[in-house]
C-alpha cells in the first residue's frame, strides 16, 4: 500500500517550518504548512515531490471548492426535468421526447478570468476551448455558447489596457469559437472601473444529446482492467499550475511568470478531434460498449483520471512514459498535471482500444493534423483503489485514489453587509432633480457602452454556423436555436447579472441576476428550465468579499426556489441550478474585490420554435402595454449613476441601498402570462425592462423594429424621469393586433397587471405626460446614439 | 447523435425533392481538415432531394468519380495556413474534382470553398485562348482578400442581400430569376474579390459569370459599405466558370436553406420549416444532374 521508490521521497517531517516554507516556494507550492503536514498520516508515510504537486492543484480552490462547498449545498439542483445535475462536466436538463427518443440539453457555464487577464486572446480562446470538451465528453452535439464579459473603465485611468484586454478577448473568442463551428447565440458586456485589473470572462455553452446516448465521465461498470487513453495534443509544460493560479490574487509584477500559466489554444486540432470523438460515440453505440469519456482541464491528465477511477470505486496505473509529449525533459509532475489543451481522457475496454486508436490516428490522422497529436494507451483502471503514477520504472506517487480526489474543505469567516431589504427606505430620500430635458437623457443613456448596440461584439462571432439559428443575437432578450431537426423544439438562452446591482446589494443583486436571466427566456416564449452560475466573487480569505459570496449563493437560491418552474400543471419545483463554477480572487492588486458578479444563465424551452418573438415593435398602431406596476425605485439604475457622475456627488447616498425589489408572486404570474400569451399568439414583440428603465426598452424596440412610438406615462403617477429610468423589473409588449382581448383574458385569468402604454406609429418617438411632451426624438438620432456606443473599444 | 437522425426529416422538401424515381443525384461533401459547415450542408442537400456523402480529405480520390456532383463547404481548411483555401487547393482530391468538372459535373464552392477554388485555379475558367479551359489553369488568378470593412476588422458575420446576375442558364440558377434580390449570411475574413489583372472582374461581369452582386434592398449595387460587406470589386459575390458547372460564393446558403433562419420570425412552424432562398441554389444542381442523366440514357443507373 501507498508504496513508493524511495529516492521520490520529500522528508517535509523532518523539516522545521521555515525550511518547509522555503522548499515549498521554491517549487511554487501554494499548500499551507498545516496541509502538507496532515499528508503523512494521509500517506503512513511522507509524499513524493509529485505527490506535493497533486495535493497542490487538487486542494486548490479552483479544483477542491474547499470554500465554497459548504455553501453551494443551499443551492436547489434537482428537478423532474434534471437528467444529470452539477456532479459531472457538465449539467443535462431534459428537453423532451421526439420520434420515441427522450433528448436532453448539456449545458455548462466556466470562468477564464485571470488567464484572460493576462494574455487576453489566448485566455479566451483556451476558455472556450475548456468549455466545448466538457459539453462533447457527454456524448453530444455542441450547440450553441454566449459569452458573459465584465471589462475595465473604457474611459477611466486604466482605460488603455481596459479596451486592449476588451477587444483582445472578443477576438480571442472569434478566433477560437469560428473555426470550431459553435454558434454564439448570447452574451452580454459591462464596464466598469471594479474589473480594471481583473476581468471577467466567462462561457457558456450548451450541447444537444439523446438520453439512452450520455456517456459518463466515470470508468463503466466492470472496468477493472479496462485501458486509459489520453487523446489530443502532445502534453507539454503549458498550463502547468493553471488551477493553482485561478486561485491567486493576480499581481503585476509576476505577470511574466503567470504567462506561462495560460495554455495554448488550437482550435484547428479541436475542429477534428470533436469529429473524430462524433466517430468513436457512433461506434460505441452500435456495438453497445459502455466507455467513459472525460474533458483534460485543471489539473491535466491527474485530475481527470483520478475523477474517473475514484468516482466509480477504482484505482488507476499510469505509465507516464506512455504519455505523448511535446519535449523531452518533462519531470513527471509537470507530465501528470500540465493543464495542455486540447486533451481528452477515454476509459474503454481493452478489445476496443485498437479500433479507436484507429479512428483518431489513422481515420483522422491526428499526428498529421498537429505535431506530436495522437491517442495513446496510457495505463489501466485497476480494483486496488490506488493513484499510481511510475516515470521511467519508478513509482513517483502512490497515494490512495480517494485521497487525491476528495479535496478539502474550510469553514471561512464571513462579515455579511448589512442589508436594506424589507426596511423603508425609500427613494424619495435621493434628493434627485428633474432633468431639463429627458430626451438627452435617453440619448446618452442609449449610447452608454453599458446599455448600446453590442453589434461590434457579435459580428465578431459566427452566429449562423450549423443552421440552427432562430433568433440570433440583437434580436431579443435571448437566443434561439432549432437544434433537433424535424421536430418543433427550440431551445433558448440568456445570461445575466448587473454589477451595478450587486455593488449595492450582493444578495438582491443575484436574486435580480436569477430574476431576468428568467424573463428574458421567457421573453422570447421558452419556458425557463434551468440555470447555471458562474460565481465571480474576491478574495475569500477576507471576511467581508467571502460574505458577498454567502449573499450571493443565498440569493440565488431564493429566487430559484420561488420563481418556480411547473413540469406539470400546478406541479411547482424549483428552477434547479444544473451547472456552474466558483471563481473567487478576482480583485486588484491592491486586494480591492471586483463588483460581485453571480453570473446566470437560464435555459429556456419551446414546445413551438416557430412561436417565438423578438423585441422589434413589427406594426403601426399596435397596442403597447406594460407587465407590471413601475415603481418608484431608482437604486442601482444607470440613470443614477450617470447623475451621479455629472454631478460629481459622492454616490453612496443617492445611488441607493434600495435596489429594485421582488414580489416573487407578481413575477412569477408575469412569467407565465407572457409565456401563455405567446403560446396563443397574442403578442408581437416583448421586451424586458433594464439597463436604462422602461425609456431604453421602448427605445431599443422602436429602433430594432424601424418604427415610432406615442406613449404616456401618467399613469405612473410618477416624475417622467423616475417613470422613465427606474429599473422595476417590468415588461413591455405589444399585442398582436386584432388579438387585445384575448391577451387581456390571459392576464386577467394570470392576475398579472397590466397598464397601457400607447400605441406603435410609422416614425417618431413620442412620450407624454398626459399633456406634456417629455421626449420627442426621431428614431434615426436615437438609432445613431445607440449603435456608435462601443464605437472607441472595438 | 448521427448524421441520418438529425438531417432529411423535413417532410415537405422531402416530397418536394425526392419526386423524381430513380436514384438520387449523390453529391460528395468534402471535408478538409478545419472544415466546419459540412453538416448543415447536407441537410441542405438533402433537403433538396439529393443524397449528400460526406468525403475525408484522405480517403482516396479516385472514388471521387462515383458521384454526380460536388460541394466543398465553408470553414478553415488546413487552419487557412498560407492563404485561405492555398493547402487544400493542393490536395489530390481537388485534381480529382477538376477532371470530374471536365466531364460536366456540378461543383460548389461555398465561402472556404470559393476560396479553394480560386486558390486551385478551377475559377474563373474563362475558357478562352491562352487563358487556359473551362477547368481552369492550375494558377489562382484572383484573390479572396482580406475584407474592407469601416466597421469591423476581420471576421464578419452579417445578413447581406445579393442580386441574380446571371447570364446564360446553367448549373445552379434554373430557379433564379435574373434581377432577383435575396437574402443570405456571410461570414468571413477574407472574401474581398480582387484581381492584379484590373480588367478581369469587369469581363466576368460582361461574360455573365458573375452569378451574385451584393445590393441593397432594392437591387441597387452600392460599392458602399454595408451594401458591399468586404470591398469586393463589382461587388461580386459568387462567379462561375464558362461552362457554367463549377460556382463558387462568399454567401452561405445552407444557412437560408429553411425560413426559419432569416432574421425576424415567421408565421407558424410550417412556413418557418419552408424553403429559404439558398435552397433554389441547390435544388438546380440536382436538376442539372437530373437532365444530365437524362441525356445520358441511364436515369437509375448506379455508377
Amino acid at each position: 500500500m501507498n508504496a513508493v521508490d524511495a529516492d521520490q521521497i520529500v522528508a517535509v517531517s523532518s523539516m522545521g517550518d521555515e525550511e518547509l516554507s522555503r522548499f515549498l516556494k521554491d517549487r511554487v507550492i501554494s499548500l499551507t504548512l498545516e496541509e502538507v503536514r496532515s499528508l503523512p498520516s494521509k500517506l503512513g508515510r511522507d509524499p513524493t515531490l509529485t505527490e506535493l504537486h497533486i495535493f497542490n492543484i487538487q486542494w486548490s480552490e479552483h479544483s477542491s471548492y474547499k470554500s465554497s462547498k459548504k455553501w453551494l449545498k443551499l443551492l436547489p439542483t434537482e428537478g423532474s426535468q434534471v437528467i444529470l445535475g452539477p456532479v459531472e462536466d457538465s449539467g443535462i436538463v431534459r428537453l423532451g421526447a421526439h420520434r420515441g427518443e427522450t433528448y436532453g440539453i448539456i449545458i455548462s457555464h466556466e470562468s477564464h478570468n485571470h488567464p484572460s487577464q493576462v494574455v487576453p486572446y489566448e485566455g479566451a480562446a483556451t476558455g472556450i476551448g475548456g468549455i466545448v470538451r466538457d459539453v462533447l465528453c457527454m456524448g453530444g452535439e455542441v450547440i450553441a455558447s454566449a459569452d458573459p464579459l465584465r471589462f475595465g473603465d473604457p474611459t477611466g485611468k486604466n482605460r488603455d489596457r481596459s479596451t486592449y484586454v476588451a477587444s483582445s478577448v472578443v477576438e480571442g473568442i472569434a478566433g477560437y469559437g469560428n473555426p470550431l463551428g459553435v454558434p454564439v447565440i448570447a452574451g452580454d458586456v459591462y464596464f466598469n472601473g471594479s474589473f480594471d485589473e481583473n476581468c471577467l470572462v466567462n462561457v457558456v455553452c450548451m450541447g444537444l444529446v439523446k438520453e439512452k446516448d450520455i456517456i459518463h465521465s466515470y470508468a463503466p461498470e466492470g472496468a477493472d482492467g479496462h485501458d486509459l487513453i489520453v487523446v489530443g495534443k502532445a502534453t507539454d509544460a503549458s498550463g502547468f499550475g493553471g488551477a493553482a493560479f485561478a486561485s491567486l490574487v493576480l499581481d503585476e509584477k509576476e505577470e511574466d511568470s503567470n504567462k506561462g500559466a495560460v495554455q495554448v489554444p488550437d482550435p484547428f486540432l479541436k475542429n477534428i478531434l470533436i469529429r473524430a470523438s462524433r466517430q468513436v460515440f457512433r461506434e460505441l453505440r452500435e456495438q453497445h460498449i459502455t466507455a467513459g469519456f472525460k474533458d483534460m482541464g485543471a489539473g491535466g491528465i491527474m485530475c481527470a483520471t483520478s475523477e474517473m477511477a475514484s468516482d466509480a470505486g477504482f484505482g488507476v496505473d499510469i505509465d507516464l512514459d506512455r504519455i505523448h509529449v511535446a519535449m523531452d525533459g518533462l519531470t513527471p509532475h509537470v507530465i501528470a498535471a500540465a493543464e495542455t489543451q486540447e486533451r481528452f481522457c477515454w476509459i474503454v475496454p481493452k478489445s476496443f482500444s485498437p479500433r479507436l486508436l484507429q479512428i483518431y490516428n489513422d481515420e483522422f490522422q491526428l499526428p498529421l493534423v498537429a505535431k506530436g497529436a495522437k491517442a495513446s494507451v496510457v495505463g489501466t483502471v485497476t480494483k486496488e483503489r490506488q493513484y499510481r503514477l511510475s516515470h521511467k520504472g519508478k513509482v513517483v506517487c502512490n497515494p490512495p485514489i480517494d485521497e487525491v480526489t476528495k479535496g478539502v474543505s474550510y469553514e471561512r469567516p464571513f462579515r455579511e453587509r448589512g442589508r436594506q431589504a424589507g426596511k423603508a427606505v425609500l427613494d424619495s430620500r435621493i434628493s434627485l432633480s428633474e432633468p431639463a430635458d429627458c430626451r438627452s437623457v435617453l440619448l446618452q443613456l442609449l449610447g452608454h457602452p453599458n446599455i448600446c448596440s453590442r453589434e461590434k461584439i457579435y459580428k465578431h462571432y459566427d452566429t449562423e454556423v450549423q443552421g440552427n439559428a432562430v433568433i440570433t443575437p440583437g434580436q431579443a432578450d435571448a437566443g434561439v436555436i432549432a437544434p433537433l431537426r424535424g421536430s418543433s423544439f427550440g431551445i433558448a438562452l440568456s445570461v445575466d447579472s448587473v454589477p451595478r446591482y450587486n455593488r449595492i446589494d450582493p444578495f438582491q443583486g443575484a436574486v435580480l441576476a436569477v430574476h431576468e436571466a428568467m424573463r428574458n427566456v421567457a421573453c422570447v416564449g421558452a419556458v425557463p428550465t434551468a440555470l447555471t452560475d458562474c460565481l465571480n466573487y474576491g478574495n475569500p480569505e477576507i471576511p467581508e468579499a467571502f460574505g458577498d459570496f454567502v449573499l450571493g449563493v443565498k440569493g440565488i437560491a431564493e429566487a430559484a426556489r420561488n420563481l418556480y418552474y411547473y413540469p406539470e400543471e400546478k406541479k411547482k419545483s424549483p428552477v434547479p441550478i444544473v451547472s456552474g463554477n466558483v471563481s473567487f480572487y478576482n480583485m486588484s492588486a491592491k486586494g480591492s474585490s471586483v463588483d460581485p458578479s453571480p453570473i446566470i444563465s437560464c435555459v429556456g424551452v419551446m414546445k413551438d420554435y416557430a412561436k417565438a418573438v423578438t423585441s422589434s415593435l413589427k406594426g403601426t398602431g399596435s397596442t403597447l402595454v406594460l407587465l407590471g406596476r413601475v415603481k418608484d425605485e431608482l437604486g442601482g439604475s444607470a440613470y443614477l449613476e450617470l447623475r451621479e457622475q455629472a454631478e460629481k456627488t459622492d454616490g453612496t447616498e443617492r445611488a441607493g441601498e434600495r435596489l429594485p425589489q421582488m414580489e416573487y408572486g407578481e413575477e412569477r404570474n408575469k412569467i407565465y402570462g407572457l409565456l401563455e400569451a405567446i403560446d396563443q399568439g397574442t403578442v408581437a414583440a416583448a421586451h424586458d425592462v433594464s439597463d436604462g428603465g422602461l425609456g431604453v426598452t421602448l427605445a431599443e424596440m422602436a429602433i430594432q423594429g424601424g418604427r415610432g412610438i406615442d406613449v404616456d406615462l401618467a399613469f405612473t403617477g410618477l416624475r417622467p424621469d423616475r417613470a422613465l429610468f427606474g429599473e422595476t423589473p417590468c415588461i413591455v409588449v405589444e399585442i398582436r393586433q386584432g388579438k387585445e382581448e384575448a391577451f387581456a383574458a390571459i392576464m386577467e385569468k394570470r392576475d398579472v397587471q397590466v397598464f397601457n402604454l400607447g400605441r406603435t406609429t410609422k416614425e417618431g418617438f413620442i412620450v407624454r405626460d398626459e399633456d406634456r411632451k417629455v421626449i420627442e426624438a426621431t428614431v434615426d438620432e436615437m438609432e445613431d446614439a445607440w449603435k456608435n456606443g462601443l464605437g472607441g473599444i472595438f | 447523435m448521427d448524421a441520418a437522425d438529425r438531417t432529411g426529416k423535413n417532410r415537405a422538401a422531402d416530397e418536394a425533392g425526392g419526386r423524381r424515381e430513380g436514384r438520387k443525384a449523390r453529391i460528395a461533401v468534402i471535408y478538409f481538415p478545419g472544415n466546419n459547415c459540412e453538416e448543415e450542408t447536407m441537410v441542405a442537400i438533402r433537403t433538396a432531394g439529393m443524397e449528400p456523402s460526406l468525403f475525408r480529405w484522405n480517403e482516396d480520390p479516385e472514388t471521387l468519380e462515383k458521384f454526380d456532383g460536388y460541394v466543398l463547404p465553408g470553414g478553415w481548411a488546413y487552419e487557412d495556413r498560407v492563404r485561405a483555401g492555398a493547402i487544400a487547393a493542393k490536395e489530390p482530391i481537388v485534381e480529382q474534382i477538376r477532371k470530374e468538372a471536365a466531364k460536366g459535373k456540378p461543383v460548389l464552392g461555398i465561402c472556404n470553398g470559393f476560396q479553394v477554388l480560386a486558390e486551385s485555379g478551377m475559377l474563373p475558367g474563362l475558357g478562352t485562348a491562352g487563358k487556359g479551359t473551362a477547368q481552369g489553369t492550375h494558377r489562382a488568378s484572383f484573390a479572396l482578400a482580406p475584407n474592407r470593412n469601416p466597421f469591423i476588422c476581420g471576421y464578419y458575420c452579417t445578413w447581406i442581400r445579393v442580386k441574380v446576375s446571371a447570364g446564360k442558364r446553367n448549373a445552379f440558377n434554373r430557379f433564379l430569376k435574373e434581377g432577383q434580390v435575396i437574402r443570405m449570411p456571410i461570414a468571413h475574413g477574407e472574401g474581398r474579390l480582387v484581381s492584379k489583372d484590373h480588367t478581369l472582374a469587369a469581363r466576368l461581369v460582361e461574360k455573365g459569370q458573375v452569378m451574385f452582386r451584393y445590393c441593397d434592398v432594392k437591387g441597387n449595387i452600392s460599392e458602399d459599405f454595408p451594401v458591399n460587406p468586404n470591398g469586393a470589386e463589382q461587388n461580386i459575390a459568387a462567379i462561375c466558370n464558362s461552362e457554367g458547372n463549377v460556382m463558387g460564393m462568399m454567401p452561405h446558403p445552407e444557412r437560408a436553406n429553411f425560413m426559419r433562419q432569416l432574421p425576424g420570425m415567421q408565421e407558424g412552424w410550417e412556413e418557418a420549416e419552408a424553403a429559404g432562398p439558398g435552397r433554389p441554389i441547390f435544388g438546380s444542381m440536382r436538376e442539372y444532374i437530373e437532365e444530365r442523366q437524362g441525356a445520358e440514357g441511364n436515369p437509375g443507373e448506379g455508377p
